[in-house]
């Protein structure tokens, strides 16, 4: 790190938690945000701010007048813009040495996996339930960590996935794939614009735990904002021995059948 | 006796008018088990994924013999996507 860099992060390097290691992790680490809407600005905006070196922004969509009430990467002018490039316009003005890539697509098939693979953390700010079941499983094929957020009205949920640790559950643990419900989105719903922020924030806080490795993170927890009346739950997440995307056979080879 | 019924985010739509935010104040019989009230307000068995009694996860199979108590919170979240 040079001098700029040294008191640019000087309030990190400080934490007994990160210190110059953990900064320096941040530093050389590639970032995957799937979704630049709600939950991706803030969890973006504080990855770049954090010093976050590589940050890969995906999306296809473009900026709409409606999601100006929450979603923080994009302002007035850039009604129209797609959002990886309000969003990178953004986040280098935040922190100019961060290098932002912008992906304006919706990431499938192997292009997707190609992306999780090269990630060091995956964030999962999408908005359905098809493309949060494609990123679990290039996540599970990759080993690489997943923090999901989900947000809608005044309820928000979030999660961490790390494949790389043996008692950790996956995304479809959680959420098998048959048992997804009907998708209603903030267009029919409605989204209390903070509630984003608060999981898009969480999001990138697990994040850097996991690329600092410090504290605790959710890995093996859920954790449930009632937003209307403002409290936490946490409730325990337990891996799916039979789970279809990641089930793995016991170490002594007895299999759940 | 009385109980706390919570639904959250899409759910939020099943409770009675008269609800306030997500949660309604129930009486309810003696004996009254979670899965009764998750039937007698017609949630769909897929959106009632994350079952809560005083924040404390009921897995599926123990929903219908599981009695609730005075005073008890039940809270029913459905899977959310939303970003």
């Amino acid at each position: 790190m040079n001098d700029d860099q040294l008191l640019r992060y000087s309030r990190h390097i400080l934490l007994d938690e990160i210190g110059i290691e953990g900064q320096q992790a941040f530093l050389d680490a590639r970032a995957l945000v799937v979704g630049a809407g709600g939950l991706g600005s803030p969890a973006a905006m504080y990855l770049a701010a954090a010093g976050v070196g590589s940050i890969v922004l995906c999306d296809g969509d473009e900026v709409d007048l409606t999601n100006l009430q929450r979603q923080i990467l994009h302002d007035a002018e850039s009604v129209g813009a797609p959002k990886v490039l309000s969003g990178r316009r953004t986040l280098l003005r935040l922190n100019p040495e961060a290098h932002i890539e912008a992906l304006q697509t919706r990431l499938e098939g192997e292009a997707l996996v190609e992306q999780v693979r090269l990630a060091d953390v995956v964030l999962d700010c999408s908005d359905n339930f098809s493309t949060r079941h494609a990123i679990n499983r290039a996540c599970v094929a990759t080993r690489t960590p997943l923090v999901s957020g989900a947000a809608i009205r005044f309820d928000g949920q979030i999660s961490v996935f790390d494949l790389r640790k043996n008692e950790s559950p996956c995304y479809h643990c959680l959420f098998p794939e048959d048992a997804a419900g009907e998708e209603l989105r903030c267009a029919v719903m409605g989204v209390f614009a903070p509630l984003t922020g608060i999981i898009g924030a969480t999001q990138a806080a697990e994040a850097l735990k996991v690329l600092a490795g410090c504290g605790t993170t959710l890995v093996g927890r859920l954790l449930l904002l009632d937003g209307l009346n403002m409290e936490w739950r946490s409730i325990r997440l337990e891996r799916d021995p039979s789970c279809s995307v990641c089930g793995r056979p016991s170490e002594g080879g007895e299999g759940p059948h | 006796m009385r109980v706390s019924f919570k639904l959250f985010a899409t759910l939020t739509d099943l409770l009675p008018p008269e609800r306030e935010g997500n949660v309604v104040v129930l009486d309810v019989e003696e004996g009254t088990c979670v899965q009764d009230l998750i039937d007698r307000f017609r949630v769909p068995p897929k959106s009632a994924h994350l079952v809560l009694v005083n924040g404390v996860f009921v897995p599926p199979g123990a929903r219908a013999g599981r009695r609730l108590m005075d005073q008890d919170e039940l809270a029913v979240w459905p899977p959310i996507a939303g970003g």
